[in-house]
């Protein structure tokens, strides 16, 4: 599978817009260096609609239960959108 | 029904707590570590999470209906399940083993209430003044409410929408702990897990009192376990559900 980093971040950033489904989430920008907890204030409730939603759209390729299961729910609200990205790349590398 | 699934072998759900709870308490909990051997089912109950709100049916039977519904709707109706209830999910598990005793493996309750009085608890928290209910809330929701913003403005939403919009608190009101029977009539393996600060601790007598067979647990902790302890209660509960059929505990 080929990937592009400019792409993935596109995708994620589509999803996360469709999870929060809020108005001003549309005119936010995001970006690699976007904090989950700071910046789009996510709940953890939607933090697993999230990992629903990248399942989907990415299959078994992308391990994201596997993923989340190390970090602790600090861990996890304190993710960068660049950290996801980046996993996903990393997984698509095989 | 909002569920999710984790992990591959024999079927556990697990049943997070009113109000302030949802399928997350579990999913960046316990769930994982469990998923490493079942297939670990969660489910926002009604009213919560990412399920639908209705303005009724939050009483046990209603929620135990919803909790046969989700069963059959991810094909794990025929063989037996492992049932994991925080609190108020504690108690419609207990009422789904009253009912179909033949279907539960086994039966974790954590912080269940069972004595009278710990439902009102919950209907006495939300007629607090806005600040001692803040006090009342776990420290992550008591952080979140701190920092305002957006997390802060769905928590508050969401309460005020289950306290206003919703009967749960006249169903919480109507709501009487499990009969001496259904407790003492259980026959699966039992674990009840209590917090030692925590308000609904003397259940944990009612549980030895009845259930002599019943594994008792404490964890240093308050009424919010899954939250307050995810390792310590994880590990309890890996044990309990990958124990050989018929083992006992003290």
């Amino acid at each position: 599978m080929t990937v592009n980093r400019d792409e993935t971040l596109a995708q994620v950033a589509d999803i996360i817009r469709e999870v929060i489904g809020e108005a001003w989430v549309d005119e936010t920008p995001i970006g690699m260096e976007t904090s989950f907890s700071d910046d789009l204030e996510l709940e953890s409730i939607e933090f697993v609609a999230l990992a629903e939603r990248l399942q989907e759209n990415y299959g078994d390729s992308v391990d994201f239960v596997g993923w989340l299961s190390q970090k602790s729910l600090d861990d996890i609200i304190a993710l960068r959108v660049g950290e996801l990205v980046e996993h996903i790349l990393e997984c698509a590398k095989g | 029904m909002h569920a999710v699934e984790l992990g591959a072998g024999d079927p556990v759900v697990m049943l997070h707590g009113l109000v302030v709870g949802n399928l997350a308490s579990w999913y960046f909990t316990a769930a994982p570590a469990l998923a490493e051997r079942h297939r670990v089912l969660l489910y926002d109950l009604r009213g919560h999470g990412r399920s639908e709100r209705p303005r009724a049916g939050y009483d046990l039977e209603t929620m135990t209906d919803d909790l046969e519904q989700v069963l059959a709707e991810r094909g794990a109706a025929g063989g037996p399940v492992t049932l994991v209830g925080h609190s108020y999910g504690a108690l419609v598990a207990l009422r789904f083993a009253e009912r179909h005793p033949e279907r539960v493996e086994r039966l974790a309750l954590v912080e269940a209430p069972l004595l009278p009085g710990h439902a009102d608890d919950l209907l006495g928290f939300l007629k607090l003044p806005e600040d001692s209910m803040i006090d009342a809330l776990p420290a992550d929701l008591r952080g979140a409410l701190a920092q305002g913003g957006r997390r802060a403005r769905r928590l508050l939403d969401g309460l005020l929408g289950l306290a206003l919009e919703t009967t749960l608190l006249a169903d919480l009101a109507a709501t009487r702990p499990p009969p001496d029977e259904a407790l003492a009539g259980l026959t699966c393996p039992v674990m009840a897990v209590y917090g030692t600060a925590s308000a609904c601790l003397p259940g944990a007598h009612r549980v030895r009192a009845l259930l002599p067979h019943a594994r008792v647990e404490q964890l240093a902790g308050g009424h919010y376990l899954p939250l307050e302890k995810p390792a310590e209660l994880s590990a309890l509960l890996v044990d309990f559900t990958c124990a050989p059929p018929g083992a006992t505990h003290g």
